[in-house]
């Protein structure tokens, strides 16, 4: 075995070896382990100074000394060393083989330790008197020499190698470390000029321990194919350095002392000599312990943060605010689990335990218990439990001691004998019986028939739960606003106006309300005075009144008479009081209009004659007479009091007859009958005219000459009519006892039907300034109604019956014949048929 | 319970202000059942023993807090919600005398107005006619002249032997007359015209110069009394034959909506007046404005007004009379009398007892009432058969009504003692 080959082992097993001995001296030698770290450290300190001696050059000064000594002398002892292995190799045994590295190892390590320490001393002196900057830059040349040398002689030393293999040339090396220093120190005079540029000129143009490979974290097998290996700082190529073949490889493993400890950079694919800090590390990451060997893990623990308060509190900051508020995700939480407590979901280890423990208990069934809960009887298939009826509790009588009057004495036990045939008779279904105790009691010997008589009436007679639905008549009632709220309203009879000698068929009002005009069956007419009941005036015309209609504008006093099939307009005003009114229009109809005005087609003329009024006539108030071709039942002024209608009984299509006063000329409008016309109304506003025939109402508008609505109310006999004056509802009477409201706006059909009377209704009225209606007929009473219309068309009309007011007197079966409103008064006019006029307020 | 209340005792004391009839001021522990005659008998008793220059006994009325005592002193006290446990005070004063019947004047219409003056009574007719009577009942004159009912009267001034008076009627006039007393000859001076409707009420102020009425044309018209007509009629409206002159109103008050019932003079810028209207207002002559305006709820029928109590009392379109004050802003009824079962056509206060008042009304009944006993009148004036139509009490010896039965009843009553 080559020497080289042989300290190539030996420094195998020295880094071997000093892994291992800190181990084996900690544990075994403590001497030994203070020695080796003095070793370890001469090295470590050698190979610091190693890497740093390529730039720490020429600059150096005297402090520096020590370290270049210390290098030289790595320098030295490395080469000694290797001289000495070869030595010492070739002293003991050329021959050794791998095999026996084993062996040689102890042996090897302290000749070694004894070899450096030699090494240094004797080395000591000779770097004390050497120059340190020569021998740095000497040294430094060597090794690159060395390496320049070697690519060299590659080619050359290859034969060699193999020559060398076989011969030892001991001599030659034994010379070899004081030659080779020489050499080197000749070489490098030699190619100093060469290489030493580039050397100073990549030392100047950085600071940096090395050159840096700026290319980044690409594998650096992409630069295989070039030159170069990256790019450093400047930009500048990154030459790869020569190529070594495995002959260098090995040649340089044998020269460099310091190969095994050699690796190449691949970014820059220099050779980097590992510094012995740099093994320590290695060594200490591969046994996993912790890289900083300064690091103490068992130094004693100090317990800074305690609960101790500080008198200088090591953290001086205040506490955070989060520290105070209570955290709302740990709130969000707990009222989950509450919650959860709460529905029941999860449960309390006290309520489990109490569950398991209810587990435990053995569970009997309550056979002779009753089912007195709901849940219990659920259970046993018993729903909706009906309980037995209770028997009656015992009496006196059947008392084992009665007192003795329930006893049977002879009397009575005669009694109860004699009924032996038929018990069901007797007056006990027992014989009372008295016993000293209830000891002396005997046994009941119908006891268990009873008892199965009494089982059989549970069983065989099933119970059932009547479900009865109670309605109050309270709740079939709809919810009306009270009365009381609802004021004012007519409530009493104020004044009784007497004067009539017959029934009295119609009555209206002025239009101020002064005065009251009524038309009688004994054939007057008359005029009252509202506030006092004084009949001021009265006017005989021998004939039955069946209307009067005051004229309704309060320019003129003129009141329209239908007394059988004459039209009379009557001027009462002449002494009643409203002068002025009355002498105009007595100016107003003195002379008739021109003929050539009045113009009325034949069909007109033959049922409607306008005749002029004789002197007596005159002179009782009347101003125009108008005759029809039958009875007249009904007149309705126009609201302007231009155009009066006449109703005619009986008149098939010209039943309806429309005058007009101020041109004395009458109209027609219908030219085919719909039915018997009971009666027609102007609307108070629009042009439209309200025709009642027996069960229906139909709405004309006069100026278009159609037919706009037809109302059907659902009556039998329409009686009456009266219009809201707003215009938009109408009120039908009938002689079937009904008062029936129409909404025009809303529909043909009634809106609401009343009944509120006991005989035919016979009269409706509205009020025109108050919410009131008011009907009366054939009973006793005038009903007074609260109909209230919204201006809001959505809103439908509040209809709340107020008050029944005792009517007049019921004659021939007739008692109200008709109702008018005071025109501001809440106050109702009623016209009897006991000859009187009633005025509630 | 009737032994309970004769078992319980109250402590009283007797409080006057009539000086003369002054008992002693101390306590006396009486029954609480009983009731004024009673308590009567026992003031007079002590009356006896104190002030013995009073010979003949005394009626007196008695005043439990405020009001005056018509039933048992324990009801009474139980109805004001007063306890029984404290002395009461208890007020009595000289019950006004009970008015005795004196005369029924017949007339052939319905009696509608009614004014005295002195001795001299004016009543006016459905008849279209105007009667002046004397207080001791004989007829004087009957007055034809208007066309229609008369539903006003009144006297103007007495000056020596010509007297003045004015009447208002449904013929749309007032008429301004004057009587020679000695002569017994009447004569119209001045027609008023102005209105457009009837005439329904008229009053004269109190200065005698003016006069006002109200009519069925919703208005009010204010008229002067002078009759020379000079001064502020037109001269072609002085040539009218009718009946002597003609006269325009000094102002017309235009506010009421409908017709104007009654019209009283409050002093001599001021006039009351009452509407169908539902509305009571004051009007400032003046300036022929609305002063205040008091809102019933029924139509008003008649006004007066006192000077002696500046109260106002109405009658309605009810059973109820009702007191108002003109001083409050709110039209806040202040009593209410309820005890006619008809229509109240007319009310009239006492011209020297600020507490009592006279009404007629369609009950064919006419109370004479204390202010201060708003449930039970102080006497019933019955007689009448039909309703009564107008009331007077000008003359504070004469208690007139007039009625629809054609009757002018007068009642006399004896003066009583003044308040102190």
């Amino acid at each position: 075995m080559p020497p080289f080959r042989t300290g190539l082992l030996k420094r195998k097993i020295d880094s071997k070896e000093s892994k291992k001995v800190p181990e084996k001296n900690t544990s075994e030698d403590e001497s030994g382990d203070s020695e080796e770290y003095d070793l370890i450290g001469g090295e470590l300190n050698v190979e610091g100074d190693d890497t740093d001696s390529e730039h720490e050059d020429e600059k150096e000064t005297g402090s520096d000394q020590e370290q270049d000594e210390v290098l030289f002398d790595d320098s030295a002892d490395s080469a000694l060393s290797g001289d000495e292995q070869v030595e010492y190799a070739s002293d003991e045994s050329s021959e050794l083989t791998d095999s026996e590295n084993d062996e040689d190892s102890d042996d090897g390590s302290a000749g070694e330790i004894d070899d450096e320490k030699e090494a240094s001393d004797s080395v000591d002196s000779g770097a004390e008197s050497a120059n340190g900057k020569s021998k740095s830059q000497t040294k430094t040349n060597v090794q690159v020499q060395e390496v320049t040398a070697k690519t060299k002689q590659k080619q050359k030393v290859k034969l060699k190698n193999q020559k060398q293999k076989k011969t030892p040339y001991d001599d030659k090396q034994t010379h070899d470390s004081i030659n080779r220093l020489a050499s080197t120190i000749e070489k490098t005079s030699v190619t100093q000029p060469v290489e030493q540029k580039d050397e100073y000129e990549s030392g100047d143009t950085s600071d940096e321990e090395e050159r840096r490979n700026t290319v980044g974290d690409v594998p650096m097998w992409w630069y295989n194919e070039y030159q170069h290996v990256g790019y450093d700082l400047d930009g500048r190529r990154i030459m790869k350095p020569p190529q070594r073949d495995h002959i260098d490889d090995f040649l340089k493993k044998c020269e460099d002392p310091d190969f095994w400890r050699t690796v190449r950079d691949p970014t820059t694919g220099q050779d980097v000599v590992l510094s012995k800090e740099d093994l320590q590390l290695i060594q200490r990451l591969r046994e996993g312990r912790v890289p900083n060997p300064e690091h103490d893990e068992y130094q004693p623990w100090i317990e800074w943060f305690s609960r101790e308060v500080m008198a200088t509190p090591l953290r001086a900051f205040p506490e955070h605010k989060r520290s105070f508020l209570p955290s709302r995700s740990e709130q969000l939480q707990i009222s989950r689990i509450v919650h959860a407590l709460k529905m029941g979901w999860t449960k309390t280890r006290k309520q489990l335990a109490e569950e398991r423990r209810k587990r435990r208990e053995k569970n009997f069934y309550n056979l002779w218990g009753s089912a007195t809960s709901e849940e219990e009887r659920a259970q046993r298939g018993i729903h909706k439990h009906i309980p037995a009826p209770k028997r009656p509790l015992p009496s006196h009588a059947e008392s084992y001691n009665p007192p003795p009057e329930y006893l049977l004495d002879d009397k009575e036990m005669k009694e109860w004998n004699k009924l032996s045939e038929t018990p069901w008779k007797r007056k006990y279904t027992f014989l009372p019986q008295r016993f000293g105790s209830l000891r002396a009691v005997p046994a009941y010997e119908r006891f268990t028939r009873e008892r199965f008589l009494r089982c059989l009436d549970l069983y065989l007679a099933p119970r059932a739960i009547k479900m009865r639905l109670t309605i109050k008549p309270e709740d079939l009632v709809p919810k009306l606003p009270s009365p009381r709220d609802l004021q004012p309203f007519p409530t009493s009879e104020a004044l009784c106006f007497r004067g009539h000698t017959a029934l009295v068929r119609s009555v209206d009002f002025d239009p101020s309300g002064q005065y009251i005009v009524s038309g009688s069956d004994d054939g007057t007419v008359k005029v009252w005075e509202t506030s006092s009941g004084r009949c001021l005036r009265t006017v005989s015309l021998q004939e039955p009144v069946s209307r009067v209609s005051w004229l309704p504008t309060g320019a003129l006093t003129l009141v329209a008479v239908a007394v059988g099939s004459r039209v009379l307009l009557l001027n009462p005003g002449a002494r009643v009081g409203a002068h002025r009114a009355a002498q105009r229009t007595d100016e107003l109809l003195q002379e008739p209009p021109p003929q050539g005005d009045v113009r009325m087609d034949e069909r007109t003329a033959a049922c409607v004659k306008w005749d002029e009024v004789s002197t007596e006539e005159w002179a009782l108030g009347i101003r125009i007479a108008i005759t029809h071709f039958k009875p007249v039942v009904h007149l309705c002024w126009h609201a302007r009091g231009d155009y009066l209608c006449a109703t005619v009984r009986d008149g098939g299509a010209r039943a309806v007859v429309v005058h007009q006063v101020s041109r004395r000329r009458s109209q027609l409008p219908f030219a085919r009958s719909k039915g018997l016309v009971q009666c027609a109304l102007f609307h108070p506003t629009r042009p439209l005219l309200a025709v009642a025939t027996q069960r229906a109402v139909r709405l004309y508008d006069l100026v278009r000459q159609q037919l706009v609505r037809k109302l059907l109310t659902g009556a039998q006999w329409i009686s009456s009519m009266a219009m809201h004056p707003a215009g938009d509802n109408l009120l039908v009477g009938s002689y079937d006892r009904k008062c029936i409201w129409f909404d025009l706006e809303l529909s043909s059909k009634p809106y609401q039907t009343l009944r509120l009377h006991g005989g035919a209704v016979r009269s409706v009225a509205f009020h025109r300034r108050y919410p009131l209606f008011a009907s009366a007929g054939d009973d006793p009473y005038i009903v007074v109604s609260h109909g209230m219309v919204y201006n809001d068309l959505l809103q439908n009309p509040l209809l709340v019956p107020l008050k029944q007011l005792r009517g007049p007197a019921v004659r021939d079966e007739l008692c109200a014949l008709e109702l008018r409103f005071h025109p501001e008064q809440p106050w109702l006019l009623a016209a009897g048929a006991d000859a009187t006029l009633r005025l509630y307020s | 319970m009737a032994g309970e209340q004769s078992e319980a005792q109250l402590q009283i004391r007797f409080v006057t202000k009539q000086e003369k009839y002054a008992v002693p001021d101390s306590p006396y522990a009486i029954q609480s059942s009983v009731q004024s005659a009673e308590l009567n008998n026992l003031v007079n008793a002590i009356l006896k023993e104190t002030a013995p220059t009073i010979e003949k006994a005394v009626v007196f009325d008695f005043l439990v807090c405020g009001e005056l005592l018509c039933t048992t002193l324990a009801e009474h006290l139980q109805q004001k919600g007063v306890s029984t446990e404290e002395t009461l005070d208890i007020e009595y004063l000289e019950r006004f005398p009970a008015p005795t019947p004196q005369d029924c004047l017949m007339h052939d219409d319905w009696v509608a107005a009614v004014h005295t003056h002195n001795n001299w009574i004016l009543s006016g007719s459905y008849d279209n006619s105007i009667h002046i009577w004397s207080t001791k009942g004989q007829h004087k004159l009957a007055i034809p002249g208007h066309t229609s009912p008369v539903k006003a009267v009144s006297w103007v001034s007495f000056n020596g032997d010509q007297a003045v008076f004015a009447s208002g009627s449904h013929d749309q006039s007032a008429m301004l007359w004057v009587w020679n007393v000695p002569r017994n000859s009447v004569d119209c001076v001045v027609t008023c015209r102005g209105h457009e409707k009837g005439v329904e009420c008229l009053s004269v102020s109190a200065d005698a110069n003016r006069f006002a009425t109200g009519s069925w044309d919703n208005n009010i018209c204010l008229w002067s009394t002078s009759l020379s007509d000079e001064d502020n009629v037109p001269a072609k409206k002085r040539s009218k034959p009718d009946h002597g002159n003609t006269r325009e109103p000094l102002t017309t008050l235009k506010g009421h909506r409908e017709a104007v019932s009654g019209v009283q003079w409050m002093d001599f810028n001021t006039v009351v007046s009452s509407g169908w209207d539902h509305l009571l207002k004051l009007w400032d002559c003046e300036l022929g404005g609305i002063k205040q305006e008091i809102a019933g709820n029924k139509a008003f029928f008649d006004v007066d007004w006192s000077p002696v109590n500046n109260s106002l009392i109405t009658a309605s379109a009810d059973r109820h009379i009702r007191l108002y004050d003109p001083r409050s802003t709110e039209s806040i009824v202040k009593t209410t009398f309820t005890s006619h079962t008809g229509w109240v056509q007319s009310v009239r206060w006492s011209k020297t007892r600020d507490t009592l008042f006279l009404s007629g009304g369609y009950d064919n009944q006419v109370k004479l009432w204390e202010t201060r006993s708003p449930k039970t009148p102080l006497y019933e004036l019955s007689g009448h058969e039909d309703k009564v139509l107008c009331c007077d009490w000008s003359n504070p010896s004469l208690l007139i009504s007039g009625s629809s039965d054609n009757t002018l009843r007068i009642f006399k009553s004896k003066h009583a003692v003044e308040n102190a």
